[in-house]
């Protein structure tokens, strides 16, 4: 091909291109390669913080308050694990978290893309007025709620329980409405009207071609929830009083002191705390990667 | 073959409030009730404890015509979303576009690249005060390695609200996803004809790849400006306990509403506030939504 | 997302036996007014969770609860900060702890709005106000009436090498009293090579802030009993030209670097005789124990601005306060008692080498045969330091003043404003602020 457009451009193009330019395999190769370089430069980049908590919660408090800081500790000890899981009922604390964040992450796959496949495909009257209304609702500074909804909470007598941190995620989030309605509305008119001509109800709709097709938006919703849950600070801390319903994040609050920070068994504690999400990532990349073809129209 | 109670339009448009039902019920239940006792109390001088008194909107003018700080904030605000929203997003798209290519290993440069933004907590942000240490932070030593003498990041003024920022991009991976998500959405059929017509893979990307992806561009710069004026952790842990930063440089709106609020129990003039907030925010948005059609491509939409 | 029905009925079948868990059981949220067996329960809630600090209060909590049989404390840590806003919450919600630890210093604006309980009523029948160091009393009060029970506290001491002085050549028993004889000091403890500093002798704004050298300069809070901003003053305006005069002399990237090793901890220059003298709290002298525990060492009030000024500190601490609310107040109140009794401070005091409230507590603490010799000489100066020690409650009439007045400073520090127009502008919006809030 590109030997086509040397016969038909003259000359002098012909002396500024480098012949071995003219493969498109080579070509390839090349922008492959150019590519992988900037990834791995970038990538040390990004690293180096998150080495510099490695580097530190192998360290003991003498070397973190070292001066002046070093790289890499001398030693590394790894027992700053084992103390950091003991200075706290950690592991009580993973299993609260993980209650909670399978059942949010459960409910804002779910509902969310359900009422975004509402917004997207059906029309009725006001949906415009109310989808104004739902991304209004991400516009309220959080905290200013805050106390009435507590107090409203507190009338539930759902204080104290994992119900507020739960419960709202199974009605829907503003954030993840608009992202899945945004994705759902990439999905072809035509294949919606074929479906209801054969007398298909947009339930039937939407489980057998929304959210099929959405797939790699959903697995974005379940990634952003889950990260949501998970390290949840403020939603366990004000709701929670018993020590023994801690979420993890809470738990990492006894290496901050009002005096000095426990720097080695925080970044410890922070960095096992990172590790679920990321092999849960590292694992399910695949559902947004895999292709899907809209156009195609094999659907 | 349906009863004619309804016609089907009607019928259709049932559906469609079955479907946004939940998120209805959510609201009147848990949102509407908060919402409106704000909107009250900002005509009020509520304190949470002991007083709510309907005072008009002496919240609002005091705001508007005789406090400084509220200037001061608002200008740190917008100034960090001004910098902070192009800048993520274009480096969103650009990352994106860079890991949506066959090359080896990249689920692990995914994984790195996404990393920062599950670093969440003030444990992060206590790292980000260690990284930016004059004198033997990470930044500024990596920066003298390429000759360049780092700044007083957290100390001086004029380059408090530029660390923000940086840790921001820092953290671009996250809507990476959202990006890489909608990228794999784009059918491989259409780069298949633009390289038999010869075009460039830039002008692939340009011209087939971005308009694809509008509408995730659009979410990405709807939701990040409405993040962006809400910023308030970071600054809250890294100006020293929420003070505000050398000469208030750090003191974004929601960190003044917040010290208004629970530092000085002025809860009536913070919910002023936050109702300021909103209709900033919204106008924007009503803008965004309004110039959508003229930049946002929707496959199967007729718009 | 595709997953097996197997794997599904696994999950449902997990979560319907992790919703049995406590965590979804409604009966949790009233909290318990009695317990099992009859006991009144009180909910403390602190934020010492360390390791050091936990345990002690810990212990306190057990003791209290051992010694009688009526009443049940749970103490249930919340972090720093944000167990106030929880705090708030709940007393908005009308069910709040029983006893909270919160700052000294906002006593009396949280007694004005109506969130601490007024302790009038207790202290009728148990007046108990004698205990305390009188500064820190007053501080608990609003209108004359007690928001707050004093608990800990802190002081400003000068910490100065001894060695380092005899090698200077000044007398290592005759610390500084006066600002000129600081300064005199520093430049002999000074050591210079070439350009760069390699000792410094003292630099005012490390270990403290210009606030607390301005209250030092001439006694005075920013504000007079009468409530009048007294910000701009000649002394205040002194002390900022004369932090500004160090400032030049050592210069920015000297006081950065020390600076940078001060937050170290342990590389903290002092230790190593590279910063002669150091502004700190007394618990200072336990990372002197740990890390440079050959130091030789001396402690001396913070010195006078000029003689006669006297030599002000400032001291800030912590109240155990009965939110609004309380269902127990009676039960929270008998806790609070011994809580700041003799027997509970002392304990605190020795195991955490802090100020305490109680004075007969700090007298014995620092006799306690606990401490080593050392330990009971620097605790002996903390506890005298307290006859110097002023606190600074915040205004209830402007109580966000130091949001007008520290950008100020900043600027006035950073030489892009005079200590004169700084101070000035200060001033004259903390009045704006003051009438705005008479309205």
């Amino acid at each position: 091909m590109k030997g086509r457009k040397n016969k038909v451009n003259p000359s002098n193009k012909v002396k500024h291109r480098k012949k071995y330019f003219e493969s498109t395999k080579n070509r390839k190769k090349l922008l492959t390669t150019i590519n992988f370089i900037l990834l791995a430069m970038g990538s040390l980049l990004i690293l180096s913080p998150v080495w510099w908590m490695i580097s530190t919660s192998l360290k003991t408090m003498a070397e973190v308050m070292a001066y002046p800081p070093t790289f890499f500790p001398s030693k590394w000890n790894w027992q700053n694990y084992v103390r950091t899981w003991e200075a706290a009922p950690f592991n009580l604390y993973t299993i609260n978290t993980v209650t909670i964040t399978f059942l949010v992450v459960v409910g804002s796959v779910i509902v969310n893309s359900f009422i975004a496949y509402g917004f997207a495909k059906i029309p009725f009257k006001g949906k415009n007025i109310l989808f104004a209304l739902v991304l209004s609702t991400m516009m309220i500074p959080g905290f200013v709620t805050l106390i009435p909804q507590y107090v409203l909470f507190s009338h539930l007598q759902w204080v104290n329980t994992y119900y507020p941190l739960v419960i709202p995620s199974f009605f829907g989030s503003a954030f993840f409405i608009f992202l899945l309605r945004q994705f759902y509305m990439t999905i072809p008119n035509e294949l919606i009207e074929a479906a209801k001509m054969e007398g298909a109800s947009h339930f039937y709709i939407w489980r057998k071609i929304g959210m099929p097709l959405t797939k790699p938006a959903l697995a974005t919703v379940a990634i952003f929830s889950f990260n949501g849950a998970w390290n949840d600070f403020l939603g366990p801390l004000l709701y929670l009083n018993n020590e023994n319903l801690y979420t993890l994040q809470l738990g990492l609050q006894v290496f901050k002191g009002q005096m000095s920070t426990q720097w080695n068994y925080l970044m410890a504690g922070s960095l096992l705390v990172l590790l679920p999400v990321i092999v849960l990532f590292f694992i399910f990349q695949k559902y947004f990667i895999q292709g899907i073809n809209l156009q195609s129209g094999n659907k | 073959m349906s009863k004619k109670l309804f016609t089907n339009k009607q019928k259709e448009g049932l559906q469609g409030y079955i479907f946004i039902l939940p998120w209805l019920v959510g609201f009147v239940v848990f949102t509407a009730g908060p919402l409106l006792f704000s909107f009250g109390a900002s005509f009020s001088d509520y304190n949470v404890t002991s007083q709510m008194d309907f005072v008009g909107l002496d919240n609002y003018k005091t705001l508007l015509t005789d406090d400084q700080l509220f200037w001061t904030s608002l200008y740190n605000t917008f100034y960090f979303v001004l910098f902070s929203v192009p800048l993520t997003t274009l480096g969103a798209i650009l990352l994106s576009a860079l890991l949506n290519q066959d090359v080896p290993g990249m689920r692990f440069f995914r994984t790195i690249y996404y990393l920062p933004a599950i670093l969440s907590g003030v444990g992060v942000y206590l790292l980000w005060m260690q990284l930016l240490e004059p004198g033997t932070g990470m930044v500024n030593t990596v920066l003298s390695w390429v000759g360049i003498s780092g700044p007083n990041w957290l100390y001086d003024p004029n380059w408090t609200k530029p660390s923000l920022i940086l840790m921001k991009l820092w953290s671009v991976g996250g809507s990476m996803l959202l990006y890489l998500a909608s990228m794999q959405g784009v059918s491989k059929s259409l780069y298949e004809a633009a390289e038999m017509d010869g075009a460039s893979r830039w002008k692939q990307f340009i011209h087939i790849t971005i308009p694809m992806i509008t509408p995730v561009i659009f979410f990405d710069i709807v939701t990040s400006l409405i993040g962006g004026f809400q910023i308030f952790q970071e600054a809250y842990v890294m100006s020293g306990n929420g003070d505000g930063g050398p000469v208030n440089s750090m003191l974004f709106y929601n960190l003044y509403m917040w010290k208004k609020a629970f530092e000085t129990f002025d809860m009536g003039y913070a919910m002023a506030m936050s109702w300021i907030l909103f209709i900033i925010v919204f106008i924007i948005t009503i803008f965004n939504l309004k110039m959508a059609p003229r930049w946002v491509h929707y496959e199967g939409e007729e718009k | 997302m595709v997953i097996s029905k197997k794997v599904f009925l696994l999950f449902l079948i997990a979560f319907l036996t992790l919703s049995g868990c406590a965590g979804f059981k409604t009966s949790n949220s009233k909290e318990a007014e009695t317990n099992g067996e009859g006991k009144v329960v009180v909910n403390f809630w602190s934020f010492w969770g360390s390791e050091i600090r936990r345990p002690v209060i810990e212990k306190i909590v057990e003791d209290f609860n051992k010694s009688q049989d009526k009443i049940e404390v749970k103490h249930t840590f919340v972090p720093w900060g944000d167990i106030w806003t929880k705090e708030l919450a709940a007393i908005a919600a009308g069910n709040p702890p029983d006893v909270v630890i919160n700052d000294i210093n906002g006593t009396a604006l949280r007694g004005m709005k109506n969130q601490a309980m007024n302790l009038s009523g207790f202290l009728d029948k148990d007046d108990i106000s004698e205990r305390f160091y009188p500064e820190l009393w007053k501080a608990t009060l609003y209108e004359d009436e007690s928001y707050g029970i004093p608990f800990n506290t802190d002081t400003r001491v000068l910490f100065y090498n001894k060695d380092a002085f005899k090698e200077a050549g000044l007398d290592p028993e005759k610390p500084p009293t006066t600002w000129a004889e600081l300064e005199e000091y520093a430049a002999k403890l000074d050591k210079k090579n070439g350009d760069t500093y390699e000792t410094m002798g003292f630099y005012p704004l490390f270990g403290v802030e210009s606030d607390v050298w301005m209250l030092n300069a001439n006694g005075k809070n920013f504000f007079d009993v009468d409530g009048n901003p007294n910000i701009h003053n000649k002394e205040n305006v002194e002390t900022l030209n004369w932090i500004n005069s160090w400032k030049d002399k050592y210069g920015d990237n000297t006081i950065n670097a020390f600076k940078s090793q001060i937050d170290s901890q342990q590389g903290n220059p002092f230790f190593n005789g590279k910063l002669g003298m150091f502004v700190n709290t007394p618990t200072f002298y336990t990372q002197i124990r740990d890390y440079a525990p050959d130091l030789n060492f001396g402690v001396a009030k913070l010195p006078e601005r000029t003689e006669g000024s006297g030599n002000t500190s400032w001291g800030g601490g912590f109240v155990a306060e009965i939110p609004e609310g309380s269902k127990n107040s009676d039960e929270a109140w008998e806790f609070i008692k011994y809580l700041t009794d003799v027997e509970a401070q002392e304990y605190w005091a020795v195991k955490n080498f802090d100020n305490v409230a109680n004075i007969e507590a700090s007298e014995k603490a620092a006799q306690n045969k606990d401490m080593s010799e050392k330990d009971q000489l620097v605790y002996q100066m903390a506890v005298d330091n307290m006859e110097h020690t002023l606190l600074t409650p915040v205004p209830t009439y402007a109580p966000d003043f130091m949001g007008l007045i520290k950008p100020e400073i900043d600027s006035i520090l950073l030489g892009k404003k005079s200590a004169e127009q700084g101070l000035k502008d200060g001033q004259s919006a903390v009045e704006r602020l003051i009438e705005k809030n008479k309205k």
